[in-house]
């Protein structure tokens, strides 16, 4: 690719580069993973670069594919936080109101870290505002499918936080 | 908190809570190498496949020094079973060619993990299987060699000897499967369950 492209690539990466770390955050556990994962994204969404149109929309692309590389991109799956790190939260955290922000996003980070890879997917793009026909293609299921999981992974996560 | 509308509005008060990444750094980040297994997968076939071409190379030039005896035959056999591997190692690269993680929907981009590991792994399966008796007939062609091809069929001849071999290929194969099966298991099998598991999740 020319050098312009990889500029170009470049740019569009750093506009958009918090969905990426948002998928690894929820995907990986420790600071190298989530650096190792960003990296195999970046790389996927430059081998694909040349195939990108621009049909769809940047982000709905960027999401196909740094979520593909997060479930099926072949890296280890199927790990899960263990429910003594919410507890550490709660000791890391003071009781200063300002914190307050911080501390319920820890909390539903924790929570969606609890779900399947599959169910932090939707939530995650659901959170995003990506629209659920998106979402559904995305993930290859129906919209109606998009819209009972969402129900379910909203009471998961109701559960998880109470 | 737990309405969408309110875990969208948690979730947005934390979008910068990340350490951005520079521009130089992205672009470093493109000269990389792949960390995904597939990624390592081709690098370990492609140091195996010149690894191989090295050996068969120095093999064949050591060999073009000796003169015709038992040793250089070892050898000419060895250089055989390494070109049979080059064949072995091109079709690994060209089934690890095959997969693309990051082309369609997350459910087809499964579908396609499943099938072309499976087709990897069987085939990694097949290969060994077809190994273990050519490992195994080698050493008795070595044996004929060291002892004589007379000596060797007259002790061919002896009921014990046979029964020793055949007990001996029995147990060479048996443990052979089991050590690949295992060997199997442990480097893809808990990925083709976990992958497996997801499909199901999404068919379900």
């Amino acid at each position: 690719m020319t050098e312009d492209q990889e500029k170009s690539f470049v740019k569009l990466v750093n506009e958009n580069q918090g969905l990426i770390h948002k998928v690894c955050i929820l995907y990986e556990t420790d600071k190298e993973a989530r650096n190792d994962l960003f990296q195999e994204i970046v790389l996927q969404l430059w081998k694909s670069f040349p195939t990108f149109r621009g049909e769809a929309k940047i982000t709905t692309w960027m999401y196909r594919i740094a979520l593909n590389t997060a479930i099926s991109g072949l890296r280890k799956l199927g790990r899960k936080i263990k429910t003594e790190e919410l507890e550490e939260f709660h000791f890391n955290i003071s009781d200063n109101t300002e914190d307050h922000f911080e501390e319920n996003f820890q909390r539903l980070q924790w929570a969606i870290r609890q779900l399947s890879e599959i169910e932090r997917a939707m939530i995650m793009m659901a959170l995003d505002e990506v629209p659920y026909d998106e979402i559904a293609e995305n993930i290859g299921i129906t919209q109606n499918n998009v819209r009972v999981r969402m129900n379910r992974i909203r009471e998961k996560i109701r559960t998880l936080i109470r | 908190m737990e309405e969408l509308e309110d875990l969208k509005q948690i979730w947005r008060s934390h979008e910068q809570g990340y350490e951005p990444k520079k521009e130089s750094e992205i672009a470093v980040m493109l000269q990389g190498r792949s960390n995904s297994i597939i990624g390592k997968l081709k690098r370990n076939v492609w140091f195996e496949l010149i690894f191989t071409i090295a050996c068969s190379v120095a093999l064949l030039v050591y060999a073009l020094t000796l003169e015709a005896g038992a040793i250089m035959w070892t050898i000419i056999s060895l250089i055989v079973l390494f070109t049979a591997y080059l064949f072995y190692y091109v079709k690994k690269l060209l089934l690890l060619g095959k997969f693309d993680a990051s082309g369609g929907n997350i459910k087809s981009s499964l579908e396609n993990l499943y099938q072309k590991l499976t087709v990897y792994v069987n085939f990694y399966r097949k290969s060994y299987t077809v190994l273990y008796p050519v490992y195994f007939f080698l050493g008795l062609f070595f044996g004929a060699l060291e002892t004589g091809l007379d000596g060797f069929i007259s002790r061919m001849q002896e009921p014990k000897t046979v029964i020793t071999l055949v007990v001996l290929m029995g147990l060479f194969f048996i443990l052979g499967f089991v050590a690949t099966h295992f060997y199997l298991k442990k480097l893809y099998g808990n990925h083709l369950t976990k992958i497996k598991e997801l499909l199901n999740e999404l068919q379900g």
